[in-house]
């Protein structure tokens, strides 16, 4: 068997033929027909006043929002029911009496109703033997 | 050609990109046709890669950032194009890349763009049984001359392996064509 070697013999060819000028000539002018072309960029004339008409949308929803905004703030100013109490108890003169003169039948029977006071009878009788004022709060 | 980066830059520039463009195409085109068609071995097969490289190219010129010559950045992306144009027509037609390469070859006799003889055939039939990387280093070196840097820089491979590669491939092929 003879071996072959193709370092010894005349370089093999691949035997593709490149085409005459003429194909790459047609080639050359299809490709340049596909590539995409460089336009310059257009801004419709809509996107240009969309931009405008949404800075308008803008500034009416900032307007329709400002009076909500500031009854928010005001209702902030207003004193909670903590605040009240703890002012009554600790800071201000009033006392007890002159809570009790300010009281009519309508708020104590409203007191009665509103509040689910569940006191049983030896918690009360507790509380009467314990403060010896209470009589005196009962008859005022 | 220009100074490379000067080249470069008038293919970027909106103005001169068209007339570089041509120019690249004058240039390049013979030498990348013969190096597709020496891997998808077709005329019409080559006349497509060939179409869908310099397509490639001029989409992503704006990133080609010239670490590497623009030669070996154009072969390569012309050798990934004509691989996976290879392994898809494969996958479609449920066959080998082997088995469509010897496809191509037998039907090499009645291509007008090919006038080898019977040794030449049976070379390219040897080469198709090659692993895919030695077969491009082998057609890369042998048939279109190119240097191993040259190789190195398309393929990503370091200079030692591809002599190795081309060793081994040309071994194979030797001893394929002595058998027959």
């Amino acid at each position: 068997m003879k071996e072959f070697k193709l370092n010894t013999i005349p370089k093999i060819e691949s035997g593709f033929k490149t085409p005459e000028d003429a194909y790459f000539e047609k080639f050359s002018a299809n490709l340049l027909e596909q590539l995409p072309k460089n336009e310059p960029k257009t801004v419709s004339l809509f996107q240009k006043r969309k931009t405008i008409i949404m800075m308008v949308a803008a500034v009416f929803v900032l307007a329709l929002a400002i009076p909500s905004l500031l009854n928010n703030a005001s209702r902030s100013n207003e004193i909670d029911t903590t605040t009240l109490e703890n002012y009554i108890s600790y800071q201000s003169n009033v006392n007890q009496y002159d809570l009790i003169n300010e009281l009519d039948e309508e708020d104590i029977s409203n007191i009665n109703i509103t509040s689910n006071i569940a006191l049983e009878d030896t918690t009360i009788e507790d509380i009467l033997v314990t403060n010896n004022n209470l009589e005196y709060y009962i008859t005022e | 050609m220009l100074d490379e980066k000067e080249f470069i830059q008038q293919l970027l520039n909106p103005k001169t990109q068209n007339e570089a463009f041509q120019q690249l195409l004058h240039t390049y085109q013979k030498p990348l046709y013969n190096h597709i068609r020496n891997i998808v071995l077709n005329h019409d097969d080559t006349d497509d890669v060939l179409q869908n490289t310099f397509i490639k190219v001029f989409q992503n010129l704006k990133n080609f950032k010239g670490e590497s010559k623009l030669f070996s950045w154009m072969y390569r992306i012309a050798t990934n194009e004509a691989l996976t144009f290879l392994n898809q027509k494969a996958k479609k037609s449920g066959i080998s890349s082997e088995t469509l390469q010897n496809k191509a070859i037998d039907n090499l006799k009645a291509d007008v763009y090919f006038d080898g003889n019977e040794i030449q055939i049976a070379l390219h039939k040897a080469i198709a049984t090659l692993p895919e990387k030695q077969q491009l280093v082998f057609k890369m070196k042998y048939f279109e001359e190119l240097k191993y840097e040259e190789i190195s820089e398309i393929l990503g491979t370091s200079v030692g392996a591809l002599k190795a590669s081309y060793h081994h491939a040309v071994k194979k092929i030797e001893a394929l064509l002595s058998t027959n």
